[in-house]
């Protein structure tokens, strides 16, 4: 079995994956707090 | 009267060049249209595979993915091998997702990472059993839960596992309802599964929900370039829809486009399915290893609930990591089911529904990070 290639992208990968989703976490809420939900819209959405 | 039995001679050679394989696999395509039409299991998929099945092993049709020139091994070359069809998919379906819960409450989104942890597990067991690497890496990428996803690496990568890997792909996501339930019974106890979770929708502003797709979509392009056609497409159809000013394309995208590359995928998918490359033991290993794929992205994802859980002081129902898996709808719907089991007053869908986009996210991001990887470490396609 190829434990190098096996190893590199299980840890490579699970490992940039959980970091890059966690990334987008952060960037959602950042971009809530710049442009948080606003009373204007929830009257538009009614 | 010689003209006469060399006509029929010639009729009849359909039968005489029957081999027992085609016969088999035409009963194969019989089955998967009992599915579809009797059993409504995954009918948008299952007619059209199962009467590319019957067209493909039919002999001397010229009908089958691999008959040079024919009609549907044009479109299996223009469409599935050039990976057009998968990346078209992925336009309609970003035209058709709502990230509105999972923007409305981001930390779902960890669920989408967690729900790929059988993808990685099932490789290092692939690899174990013998497969080359870029079989280990399509039959791993059974795990995503994302039938598109696992056309678009197998055609990159292993062409002859295309068939077994495509079933097997869309089968489990159809079966999603049955394979989750016992494991997350299994490894949750009814207090933790009766968890009550804040109700009431969240809002998110419109601006958000516009910018989302184009940095998200940026971001991780730059991360794992390899992806980009998967992620650039989810990301352009859902700012279609978002954007709110292109209806029209939205339309199209989510119909027209969606159904017409359904009908053809699923049609020169079945049609790639041959006695001789379908019946075969590595079939039946390929289906093995995408079930087990399948079941520990489901456990990697309701511990990573249960670890939630605590650390949220019992505000986060850990059968929520069940929906991190990219079956969309389908784990939500699992996890809202199994949630009101517990306990009638449990609403989880709408928070289900959000990590269930997240494993749509997720799943995409694992695959583009594997094609990174094969491409740094050389690695081209097998053959």
């Amino acid at each position: 079995m190829d434990w190098t290639f096996g190893l590199t992208m299980t840890i490579a990968g699970m490992g940039i994956t959980f970091i890059t989703l966690y990334l987008l976490t952060l960037l959602i809420r950042l971009l809530n707090k710049l442009f948080p939900y606003k009373d204007e819209e929830k009257k538009d959405n009614k | 009267m010689d003209a006469f039995l060399d006509a029929l001679n010639s009729l009849g050679q359909g039968f005489l060049n029957l081999t027992w394989e085609s016969a088999v696999m035409i009963l194969i395509g019989c089955l998967l249209l009992y599915l579809g039409i009797g059993r409504k299991i995954e009918p948008l998929l299952l007619v059209p595979i199962g009467f590319g099945v019957v067209l493909g092993n039919l002999p001397l049709a010229g009908l089958s993915a691999q008959d040079e020139g024919g009609v549907i091994n044009l479109l299996y070359i223009s469409g599935v091998l050039t990976q057009i069809f998968p990346v078209l998919l992925f336009l309609g379906l970003g035209a058709m997702i709502d990230f509105g819960p999972m923007l409305a409450n981001p930390v779902v989104l960890i669920f989408g990472a967690a729900g790929q942890f059988g993808i990685f597990i099932t490789l290092l067991l692939a690899l174990g059993i013998g497969f080359q690497q870029q079989e280990a890496v399509s039959i791993a990428i059974i795990g995503a839960c994302d039938g598109p996803t696992a056309i678009y690496v197998t055609s990159k990568f292993a062409r002859e596992l295309l068939p077994a890997v495509s079933i097997a792909a869309y089968s489990y996501m159809a079966l999603v309802p049955i394979i989750q339930p016992p494991i997350m019974r299994f490894m949750t106890t009814k207090k933790e599964r009766a968890t009550l979770m804040a109700t009431g929708e969240k809002q998110v502003s419109r601006r958000v929900k516009i910018l989302f797709p184009i940095v998200a979509g940026i971001a991780t392009i730059l991360i794992a370039p390899m992806g980009a056609p998967l992620m650039g497409m989810l990301m352009l159809g859902n700012l279609l829809k978002e954007s709110g000013v292109v209806g029209r394309l939205v339309d199209v995208s989510s119909n027209a486009i969606a159904n017409i590359v359904t009908l053809l995928l699923g049609l020169t998918i079945g049609a790639s399915m041959l006695g001789g490359n379908f019946l075969t033991w590595d079939t039946i290993l390929v289906f093995l290893l995408g079930f087990l794929a399948i079941s520990l992205d489901t456990v990697a994802g309701v511990a990573l609930g249960k670890l939630m859980r605590v650390l949220s002081k019992g505000k986060i129902n850990p059968l929520l990591g069940a929906a991190g898996t990219s079956a969309f709808p389908m784990s939500a719907r699992v996890v809202q089911k199994e949630g009101q089991k517990a306990n009638p007053r449990n609403f989880l869908l709408w928070h289900a529904v959000g990590a269930n986009t997240g494993g749509q996210i997720g799943s995409v991001m694992a695959a583009a990070v594997m094609l990174a990887i094969m491409s740094g470490l050389g690695i081209g396609p097998l053959g």
